[in-house]
């Protein structure tokens, strides 16, 4: 039998590395197209590595008429979005964790449920309720509607941070005669830091990702936000392959980056119902 | 002062262990809390709760795109719904969203399953490798994601059409258009989907087989079960919880696929891959029906916490430790 087992491993190494390179193989086209020159891009035979690697395509996707337009959009609706709903989801779990009071069962019930709603059952009511607010088309619309996506999760994924943090801390710096909101600010908020940052990588990544909702409150190019960008992305000569793809490439950096650097968390919290990718 | 004194208690689950239960005595006060639930509880009452009961009361309306400049609308009763359930393509997107959905849960958990399985045999550097391959899959934005399938199965000059001439096995394919065909499209749209959500049933699962206690194995394999008895017998029922979580997640994400759906094929052609969501979306916010949209809007979510009844219930079951 023992004599079975190198083989065995050497096999099944084989065969993950197969299947690794496999699943590996879209990124990898996405990112070999967009460093290949125009000529290399449609050959009748693919070529599976670039001959002359160039960042002309990144060249082209940057010097877009909307790219810095729309990054910026982006920024501003992401960054607010998530700086909000993390404060708003740190007071609203310190009352859920640390307070008895009625209905908050059911309030974290409610939580649940909202995340389900398919997005279409949002996107029309807020739609017409924004139009006749004036708010389509504006920052602060867009960024009402991520916050109100995004801080569900925020204080389901949160409440996990402050259930961790022993009450006795608190209830020490109680007897010492502090009050609730220097326990919040003193001795509860420098202790959830991880928790802070875990939710405001996942309120990042779904508002940063987020296609339909811009697509449909963001008439004017000028607003657009970078998925809207991406996916309306032609240049003066049409598809043009590769600097889509270098376009892409970009716009998926952060959030890939971010992914891997957190890759403990995100699969800790996606057993959570976390991130959709 | 009116501080009210009351008795906090604090349920807490330590990585599965059973829910602890401790009486702690804060000197803190209903109205605190209260104010600190204000931020939240007004944004989720208007811009979540204020806006569902909008849906339904639009859904009873004419709602179109004069009303959107002129605010001008009738009340129509259920006509709405009559319309929409008299709407043969109400049907068939109905149709193709529970289909679609069947193929892409069945696929993702079956195939995430095996990936799962498949991983605990690897060495610990090949591990490591998969993971990192599929957390950049898992990572991508499905805008992204999306743009990049529409380029590996672009006709004339993409890589999978190139790669199934060669097996010469379907003829030269070279030019084939896969959104084009309702039965190519679907399969690149399933691709696509199934790519992006085996990772994380994959890396739940391995992580949930990762925990089943070894004991349980030894004594399995002492009573003689074979692999594959081991496996039907100890780790599905040890894993069933996460395997529960990670299939119904999934049953909700598949019955909502829109990004993928709209960027790869816009529901075409002729509608054949419109399922629920882009159904809606066009009548919505293309032909701007908003009174049916919202019928339809109102009927998919009823439909959804249907067939979420039974995972929703055993949450409010467990309601302790939503304390």
């Amino acid at each position: 039998m023992n004599s079975h087992k190198p083989i065995r491993h050497a096999v099944m190494t084989v065969l993950g590395l197969l299947f690794a390179a496999a699943y590996f193989f879209p990124f990898y086209w996405m990112v070999n197209s967009a460093l290949k020159p125009r000529s290399e891009i449609m050959t009748s035979t693919p070529l599976f590595w670039p001959k002359h690697i160039t960042m002309q395509n990144f060249v082209v996707a940057i010097t877009q008429t909307n790219f810095m337009i729309n990054l910026k959009n982006s920024l501003i609706v992401v960054f607010s979005a998530v700086v909000f709903s993390v404060i708003f989801a740190f007071f609203a779990c310190y009352a859920l964790t640390r307070f008895c009071f009625r209905g908050r069962a059911a309030f974290m019930v409610g939580i649940l449920v909202i995340q389900m709603l398919p997005g279409t059952a949002m996107l029309i009511p807020q739609f017409l309720v924004f139009n006749q607010l004036g708010l389509l088309n504006t920052y602060l619309g867009l960024i009402l509607a991520y916050v109100s996506a995004v801080l569900p999760f925020s204080i389901w994924n949160l409440r996990n941070f402050f259930l961790n943090i022993p009450i006795e801390v608190e209830e020490a710096a109680m007897i010492d005669g502090a009050n609730t909101w220097q326990i919040l600010w003193h001795i509860t908020f420098p202790l959830l830091v991880p928790g802070l940052v875990s939710t405001s990588i996942f309120a990042f990544i779904s508002a940063w990702n987020d296609y339909l909702t811009a697509y449909t409150f963001m008439k004017d190019q000028s607003m657009y936000t970078l998925p809207v960008w991406l996916a309306s992305f032609t240049t003066p000569r049409g598809v043009d392959y590769g600097s889509q793809m270098a376009a892409a490439t970009l716009f998926s950096l952060p959030v890939v980056i971010v992914f891997l650097l957190v890759q403990r968390k995100v699969t800790e919290g996606a057993a959570l119902g976390a991130v959709k990718g | 002062m009116s501080e009210v004194t009351r008795s906090v208690k604090i349920s807490r689950r330590r990585n599965g262990h059973p829910v602890v239960r401790e009486e702690h005595k804060l000197g803190y006060s209903t109205k605190t809390a209260m104010l600190l639930l204000t931020p939240s509880g007004l944004i989720l009452g208007a811009l979540v709760v204020v806006p569902l009961i909008f849906l339904v009361f639009t859904s009873f309306t004419d709602f179109n795109q004069r009303t959107l400049f002129t605010g001008e609308f009738n009340v129509v009763g259920l006509s709405t719904y009559a319309a929409v359930l008299a709407d043969s393509e109400f049907w068939w997107s109905v149709v193709r969203t529970v289909l679609l959905m069947a193929a892409c849960v069945a696929g993702t958990v079956l195939l995430g399953m095996a990936v799962a399985q498949f991983m605990t045999k690897l060495g610990k550097v090949t591990q490591y490798i998969v993971t990192v391959t599929m957390i950049l899959a898992w990572a991508m934005p499905e805008v992204a994601s999306a743009e990049v399938w529409n380029w590996l199965f672009q006709p004339g000059y993409g890589v999978i059409n190139w790669l199934l001439t060669q097996l010469h096995v379907f003829g030269d394919v070279t030019n084939v258009s896969w959104a084009n065909d309702a039965r190519l499209a679907y399969i690149c749209i399933w691709l696509l989907v199934v790519w992006q959500a085996i990772p994380f049933v994959a890396v739940t699962m391995f992580a949930a087989i990762q925990q089943v206690d070894p004991s349980c194995i030894e004594a399995a394999k002492i009573d003689g079960a074979g692999p594959v008895r081991l496996y039907w017998m100890i780790t599905i029922p040890l894993v069933k919880p996460t395997l529960l979580l990670v299939t119904v997640l999934s049953i909700i994400w598949d019955f909502n696929i829109f990004n993928q759906i709209w960027l790869v094929s816009k529901g075409g052609p002729d509608n054949a891959t419109a399922n629920l969501g882009v159904f809606t979306y066009k009548k919505a916010f293309v032909g701007f029906d908003i009174g049916n949209g919202a019928a339809i809007s109102v009927i998919t979510t009823l439909m959804l916490l249907a067939l979420t009844a039974v995972y929703i219930r055993s949450l409010l079951k467990s309601g302790e430790d939503l304390v």
